[in-house]
């Protein structure tokens, strides 16, 4: 829609620069931080020990880089993150997406009862404690098999995905049938091309959970040779000034505990930032598909 | 093709009908299972996988009402009914846990919940599509970034001795303060980093609602000479109203809910005064310390508090919607 | 080709009864047309033909085989939906392809049936398009073109044409009617709009409130409604009806609607007092006097024209009557009509309780209430 500037007074102009700059700032605001922990990562390490570093780096190196990508543990843990990001997503797939499209299916008996099994679970959570005290009676601990499956399925995608499966109209599925078609038949050829942007949506929403997935992993695994990149990151971040091997290089190396923090953090980040702006549409319309109907 | 022409007239009104034999109820069920069975299959992994980790864990809720050790099981540990809600009543860390939960939850509510709808409102008044285009995408970025990062950045922006913040104050004349562990610090600079982590991606929501507005109501008002500062207040804001009001409603329905991963990540024991959470304090309690059935029982509190808030915002926001719709 | 042969059945949503215990003998190759308002339960009674709907009590066969329980794939039957249902990730091949795919019919198969379907509806240049680029009038094709590929026993049409414009539809009308011809299915075909029903059924069903009023050809529809409910719903405009009275006259029976007298058919018996129902058609009357007709004085409220003809809205003893004339031209000789001409043995009459004809057996048709 072009805007009409000769429907826009000298006041409006104003306002409208007014705004602009305001959003100008937020959006520095926003970025300065990462911009920050860059500088961060690149200085040396008395500088930026001391504080020195406030935008651009200062006594610039790699030191900091080299360091973390020589750990073994880092690649380590992102392959775990790989793992559990590719294998949760596929098992949250494979269960959601039948899951709801038999909950859209006024055929099913007790639909209500269903839906609201369902729901409850969204209203309603046990807590930490039973849920730990679940799955270490279940065995699930300290495997990947557990964090894949323990996480799997969301109910918010799932009412997400069964609301936009019921929008669509039934003499699809009326044809499909007449025409010879079973359920899966009328889900796989049928219902699930025209609900590309919907399942688009629920993947993007169960990579992003997966990848930042950080508590429950935290808690439930103990081999170190398990855990994913966030976990890693966090006892990094949390631990590092603590290990000795790790302070006693600590003259002799051009970098500190702050700018390998940065190095860590930014090597967590770079995938995030250069995938991001592919996926931005989807998640945008998929607000929209999600709406405010709670 | 038949000869004459049938002028028939279907049988009355019947009325009364045979009720439906228990026979006849069993054949439509076999009918409907051979018929149907596909979409029960479907349904099946998603109940089994709901019950064995989110209902399941309900059923181990009564360690809540219980002495539980690991050896003697849920089963085998005996009762001790309200003993752990009385312990935790009388607790100073619980009460001031859970007072904890409820200010952060406030100032999330007074300053996280409007910076969205600014957002999206400063958002429609951008001209340049462009501009506008690549701030959108700056600002939903931090959505996007791991808590476990986030805190990262934080944690060493205001570090004492190498944070920029302290550097800053420092350019200010003013002596370096160790943000993180004075308690009065700890609310602002997590709500603070809540907004930056989440205010941008909120904003979608809301310039979706922006955007449902009929244009012909704002030519209109130009036509009526308004300004877009008035047709900001008059015309914008009215037409959103609905959608803050259920985006509100939802909120406090979420009161309990504070983001505790960001809160361990961030907080320390001398914050605790400020920071600890029920959550936090569930999971020093449970997961730390092993007393799980006291844990628990926080928990279950926290539960239940949320389960009256969730269940009366989805009424009132129901009936809200509905009333609003015509 | 198949029959299809409903017998009482009744369709109920829990406790609400929608389609009352009908009954339909549907011969081979038969066209039949159910028509009747919104609501009357013609696309349940079709659904249910379908299999989409569950059958309450009653039994379906097709081809002589109860059917009431199997599923619709089973049932041989093809359905064209209202909104075509046309999967837009296909293209119209792949579309009318869809079933035989399913049925995992050999490739070579399918392309000849694809083809020849595609080239009895004029599709074949569209093929590989999709839905989203053709117009509604090739959507509707590609709609039947699905159905036909399979070769079912039974056709079912479910108001196919009412999502085109007026146009469109009377073109699509006598391409459904060529196609009916050349393949000769038993179809069943459902419409609000009683100009389709006429035009295309070999028989109309007029249902009404979830029963039958009538089945006949169209033209004994329209000829011989057997009530005040078929005669008003067939025929456009629909037949006057105005009540009235039964009185003797020295010439015979009458009715009088008011102090306007109304000749009767020879062949119709009835007695004095009865309250009626008069019924005579817009085209029936005449400007000029015929032989065998009665005069009707008329107060003329407006006149529509519609270019060859033209309705006349009149008022006869305070009731309102429409008459279809020819203008021949000039409209200006309608405006000064005072007085019409009803030949009596089109005059219908109609019990004015129970809205059944009054016919020459004297009584109506079975049923009461």
């Amino acid at each position: 829609m072009a805007i009409n500037m000769n429907l826009y007074s000298r006041g409006d102009k104003f306002f409208a620069i007014v705004t602009s700059i305001l959003i100008g700032m937020f959006t520095i605001a926003t970025l300065y931080p990462f911009i920050y922990i860059a500088a961060v990562s690149f200085s040396g390490g008395f500088a930026a020990a001391a504080g020195k570093v406030v935008l651009t780096p200062v006594d610039s190196t790699l030191a900091a880089y080299k360091y973390v990508l020589t750990q073994p543990k880092f690649w380590n843990s992102y392959l775990n993150t790989f793992i559990y990001t590719i294998g949760g997503t596929i098992m949250s797939l494979l269960i959601i997406i039948p899951g709801a499209y038999a909950l859209s299916r006024p055929q099913l008996v007790g639909r209500r009862f269903w839906n609201l099994f369902v729901a409850f679970t969204l209203w309603f959570n046990a807590g930490l404690i039973p849920f730990f005290i679940n799955m270490r009676d279940l065995n699930l601990l300290d495997s990947y098999f557990g964090i894949i499956i323990g996480f799997a399925v969301n109910a918010f995608n799932l009412i997400l995905l069964r609301n936009f499966f019921e929008a669509i109209p039934r003499s699809f599925e009326e044809a499909a049938r007449m025409d010879g078609a079973n359920d899966f038949q009328v889900l796989w050829k049928v219902y699930l091309p025209l609900s590309k942007p919907a399942i688009a949506t629920i993947t993007l929403f169960c990579i992003v959970a997966r990848w930042n997935g950080f508590f429950w992993a935290m808690v439930l695994l103990q081999s170190e040779d398990k855990i994913p990149l966030q976990v890693f990151l966090r006892h990094t971040i949390a631990f590092l000034s603590d290990d000795q091997e790790f302070t006693a290089t600590l003259s002799t190396q051009p970098y500190s505990v702050e700018s390998v923090t940065g190095a860590i953090i930014m090597c967590s980040i770079i995938p995030v930032l250069i995938v991001y702006p592919f996926v931005q549409k989807y998640f945008e319309k998929g607000i929209l598909l999600g709406g405010v109907k709670e | 093709m038949s000869p004459d022409s049938d002028k028939q007239h279907g049988h009355a009104i019947v009325n009364v009908r045979p009720k439906r034999s228990l026979k006849h109820k069993m054949i439509w069920l076999a009918d409907h299972i051979r018929n149907e069975w596909q979409i029960y299959l479907m349904l099946l992994p998603t109940i089994i996988w709901m019950i064995v980790f989110l209902y399941k864990p309900m059923y181990g809720l009564q360690i809540a009402f219980k002495d539980y050790s690991i050896f003697r099981g849920v089963a085998a540990s005996p009762w001790v009914g309200w003993e752990h809600f009385q312990n935790l009543f009388d607790n100073d860390q619980f009460i001031r846990a859970f007072w904890n939960t409820i200010k952060i939850s406030a100032l999330n509510l007074l300053f996280g919940f409007p910076a969205p709808i600014l957002l999206a409102l400063m958002f429609n008044e951008v001209l340049h599509a462009t501009y506008k285009r690549t701030a959108q995408t700056i600002v939903y970025l931090p959505h996007f970034i791991s808590t476990v990062i986030i805190a990262g950045i934080v944690t060493t922006a205001f570090s004492p001795t190498a944070g920029v913040v302290n550097t800053v104050l420092g350019w200010l004349g003013m002596e370096p303060i160790y943000f993180l562990t004075k308690p009065e610090w700890f609310r602002p600079i997590f709500v603070g980093t809540g907004i930056w982590q989440e205010a941008g991606f909120g904003s979608i929501v809301f310039l979706a609602a922006i955007a449902g507005v009929n244009p012909s109501l704002y030519e209109s008002a130009v036509v009526d000479g308004a300004s877009r500062w008035q047709m900001m207040w008059k015309i914008t804001i009215p037409s959103i109203m609905t959608t803050i009001i259920i985006m509100f409603i939802i909120r406090i329905g979420n009161i309990m809910e504070v983001s505790f991963e960001l809160i361990i990540l961030l907080y320390q024991p001398s914050t605790w005064s400020t920071a600890d959470v029920v959550n936090t304090f569930v999971y020093r309690q449970g997961l730390e310390s092993g007393q799980y059935d006291l844990a628990a029982a926080a928990g279950l509190f926290n539960a239940a508090v949320a389960f009256v808030l969730v269940m009366s915002a989805n009424t009132l926001s129901r009936r809200y919607s509905r009333t609003s719709l015509w | 080709m198949s029959n299809v042969i409903l017998k009482n059945i009744v369709k109920s949503y829990g406790d609400m009864e929608v389609v009352h215990s009908i009954d339909l003998e549907i011969a081979p190759q038969e066209f039949v047309v159910l028509v009747g308002p919104s609501g009357c339960g013609k696309s349940t009674t079709l659904r249910m033909i379908a299999g989409l709907e569950e059958i309450t009590s009653g039994e379906l066969s097709i081809d002589d085989r109860v059917v009431n329980r199997v599923a619709p794939k089973d049932r041989d039957v093809a359905m064209v939906f209202q909104n075509y249902a046309l999967y837009p990730h296909l293209s119209v091949a792949e579309n009318i392809a869809f079933g035989l795919r399913i049925r995992k019919e050999s490739k070579e198969h399918i392309t000849k049936s694809v083809e020849e379907v595609g080239a009895i509806l004029g599709l074949t240049p569209y093929l590989q398009r999709r839905p989203a680029d053709l117009s509604g009038g090739q959507r509707q094709r590609v709609a039947m073109g699905r159905a036909i590929v399979r070769r079912p026993k039974v056709f079912l049409f479910d108001e196919p044409l009412s999502n085109l414009d007026a146009k469109l539809r009377t073109q699509m009308r006598a391409e459904i009617k060529r196609l009916h011809k050349r393949l000769g299915a038993t179809s069943v075909y459902v419409t609000h709009d009683q100009v389709e029903a006429m035009t295309l059924a070999d028989r109309i069903v007029v249902m009404n409130a979830g029963i039958i009023e009538q089945i006949g050809t169209p033209m004994d529809l329209f000829m011989n409604p057997a009530n005040t409910f078929v005669a008003g719903f067939i025929g456009s405009p629909p037949m006057n009806q105005l009540p009235g009275e039964i009185h003797r006259h020295s010439s015979g029976m009458q009715v009088m609607v008011k102090e306007v007298a109304f000749d009767l058919p020879d062949s119709i018996v009835v007695e004095e007092g009865r309250e009626v129902v008069v019924g005579i058609r817009p085209e029936h009357l005449s400007l000029e006097a015929r032989e065998g007709s009665f005069a009707i004085p008329i107060t003329l409220d407006l006149v529509e024209t519609l270019g060859s003809e033209a309705l006349l809205h009149a008022t006869v003893a305070g009731e309102h009557m429409i008459i279809k004339a020819e203008t021949h031209g000039d409209i200006d000789h309608l405006q000064r009509v005072t007085q019409v001409y009803a030949p009596a043995r089109l005059i219908k009459l109609f019990d004015a309780h129970s809205g059944l004809a009054i016919t020459g057996s004297g009584d109506e048709e079975q049923s009461q209430s």
